[in-house]
């Protein structure tokens, strides 16, 4: 199994309160599977998906990502995890304005340990495949939103992370323009035999699922 | 690698251009403060840099090269009988009054040798013959005279300490540290300007040594023949003459003091422009880390945006610094910029922008990699 998340409970301090988000989620998620987690607002949606994505840590709870053991106390150690294993889509895109669209995929892969030539082939790589061929050398301020989300969905492949998380992808996005990502998202998550994992309030989403998820409250209902 | 550090920097123009007129003007600040320091201090030991002696003996006690005390001017055939010196002769020093033809009086420095052309001193003679000096009442005046007291020709007469002396050549750079002109005439002809009290009598006594001899063996045989007198190597007498004034004047506390403001300007305009933007990039930083990017990574960032503000602004604040040499010049003032101060300041430049740059690293550090989830 790609990922193994087992009874992840989740609580903040606001003040003297103690906040419950997630109450004992329990999912898997196999290479090549991509599956939706929906939810209303405020249901823990980010918060699962920061914890698979070993950025926050789980008050209590199991995260098993190829096998590993994640051991969440330590910073270094799910940066490193983060780096070898998963790669993020962000609502809000989160390229680097100053870099063109090869150079943010390049930046990210550097970051990964890829270098040089192998980073600049791979990034050309992906940005072919969603379709960018066209736009290599344009900085993100010149490319239209669904673009932009093309770019950050190339930067969450490249380099091979066998899991790939998306927050609400297609928020920023036209009805057509997200319909158009999401295919094109499911069909390389398929053909690169990635795991994805979309959280989401869009019922298109729906659509390029292989499963549903709905969290209500903290847990998978 | 990708250069997101230089990338960023030059994204935002107008604050790279801030920053690095902000490290240009520390720079330039810096090298005119310790240019202008060196230019003086080259005053207070000019004389004693130029002329070809290995050893200089002074008065018990002078403190420095302008402020001599006699003694009997027989002792120099006790330091020619040095093994190793090859010649010594005396030296006076003396300020002396000169009268304007418009009847004022103003001061010269005067150097009084009997053999100057042995001594390859002055240094810089733009008109006249040094030999000449020995033929009479005649005298070498520095150029710099002519900003202080007015304008004079060689050929002209003037009165120095009530005699008249012909000015019979002229020189170029020689200045004493309080800018007074030096001029330069004969031994005997100073001693008897100067009157009664001289006759006899030296300030100094400088000696040159035989090729391969060793300095430090003459110099503790001729302190020891001479016990009631100082004796330095050219070397020492310099550095003495010259912290002289450092100590007693407080310019090199001033100039300190200059310095460490103009540094401190620097520091803050550099910290400032990258810190806030380092707040500005947060996202970006929050970004890095949530795709495994560490502390360091960011940091790497902030130091290379930090010494290349650094080179940039240091660049373009020397150019001033030079460009201001003639101008200073034109205004008698001599500006210093050696290739040793242009290193250290090239490094202190680094080393404070990446000062300034670690201003922002504990803000790095707290940057949650989670805020890339937020809107
Ligand atoms: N750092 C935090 N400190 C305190 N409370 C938090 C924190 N992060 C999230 N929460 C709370 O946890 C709950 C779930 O937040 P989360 O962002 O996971 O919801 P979500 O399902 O993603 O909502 P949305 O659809 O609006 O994005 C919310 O009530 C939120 O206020
Ligand atoms: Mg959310």
């Amino acid at each position: 199994m790609l990922l193994e998340a087992t009874d992840i409970h989740k609580t903040f301090q606001e003040g003297r309160e103690t906040v419950h988000v997630l109450n004992g989620v329990t999912l898997s998620l196999a290479r090549g599977e991509i599956v939706s987690l929906e939810g209303p607002s405020g249901s823990g949606k980010t918060t699962l998906l920061s914890i698979i994505g070993c950025i926050l840590t789980p008050t209590s709870g199991r995260v098993v990502i190829e096998q590993h053991g994640v051991n969440a106390q330590h910073q270094g150690e799910l940066a490193r995890v983060r780096r070898q294993y998963i790669g993020f889509v962000f609502q809000q895109f989160n390229l680097f304005p100053a870099l063109t669209a090869l150079e943010n995929i390049e930046y990210a892969l550097n970051i990964k340990g890829v270098k040089g030539v192998a980073a600049q082939r791979e990034a050309e790589r992906v940005l072919v495949a969603v379709g960018l061929a066209e736009r290599l050398h344009f900085l993100p301020r010149d490319l239209s939103g669904g673009q932009k989300q093309r770019v950050a969905v190339a930067r969450a492949l490249a380099g091979n992370s066998p899991l790939i998380l998306a927050d609400e992808p297609t928020a920023n996005l036209d009805s057509v323009t997200g319909g158009q990502v999401l295919e094109m998202f499911r069909a390389l998550a398929k053909q690169e035999n990635r795991g994805l994992l979309i959280v989401t309030h869009d019922p298109k989403v729906r659509a390029v699922a292989d499963r549903v998820l709905k969290i209500e409250d903290g847990r998978l209902i | 690698m990708v250069d997101l550090a230089r990338k960023n920097l030059l994204h935002d123009k107008l604050r790279f251009v801030i920053t690095v007129s902000g490290v240009a003007f520390a720079v330039t600040l810096i090298f005119v403060q310790i240019g202008l320091f060196g230019g003086l201090l080259d005053n207070a030991s000019v004389t004693i840099d130029h002329l070809d002696a290995d050893i200089w003996v002074t008065s018990s006690k002078t403190p420095n090269i302008d402020f001599a005390h006699l003694f009997p001017e027989t002792s120099v055939q006790r330091v020619r009988s040095v093994p190793g010196v090859a010649r010594a002769d005396n030296l006076i020093v003396s300020f002396m009054f000169i009268s304007l033809p418009n009847g004022a009086r103003e001061n010269i420095e005067v150097y009084a040798l009997e053999d100057f052309s042995r001594w390859h001193f002055p240094w810089n003679v733009v008109q006249g013959n040094l030999d000449d000096l020995r033929r009479g009442r005649y005298f070498f005046l520095d150029e710099s005279a002519a900003r202080r007291f007015g304008p004079f020709a060689v050929g002209e007469y003037r009165e120095v300490l009530d005699y008249r002396l012909k000015i019979i050549g002229t020189t170029r750079e020689a200045l004493s540290f309080t800018t007074t002109p030096i001029g330069f005439m004969d031994y005997r002809i100073a001693q008897t300007l100067l009157g009664r009290e001289w006759v006899g009598r030296t300030t100094y006594i400088v000696a040159k040594l035989a090729p391969g001899a060793d300095v430090a063996a003459a110099k503790a045989e001729i302190q020891r023949r001479l016990p009631h007198n100082d004796v330095y190597t050219t070397a020492e007498w310099s550095r003495q003459s010259r912290s002289y004034w450092v100590e007693s004047t407080g310019i090199g506390f001033n100039m300190f003091m200059t310095v460490l403001l103009g540094g401190l300007v620097g520091i803050v305009i550099v910290a400032q422009t990258l810190y806030t933007s380092t707040m500005e990039h947060i996202k970006e930083f929050g970004t890095v880390k949530a795709i495994g990017g560490s502390n360091a990574d960011i940091y790497k960032i902030l130091a290379e945006q930090a010494v290349i503000s650094a080179v940039v602004g240091y660049a373009l604040g020397l150019i001033p610094a030079f460009a201001l040499v003639p101008a200073m010049a034109k205004g008698g003032l001599k500006l210093v910029i050696t290739p040793e101060l242009m290193l250290v300041v090239f490094v202190g430049t680094v080393a404070m922008c990446l000062l300034a740059a670690m201003v922002s690293f504990r803000k790095v550090a707290t940057i949650d990699p989670a805020l890339v989830f937020r809107g």
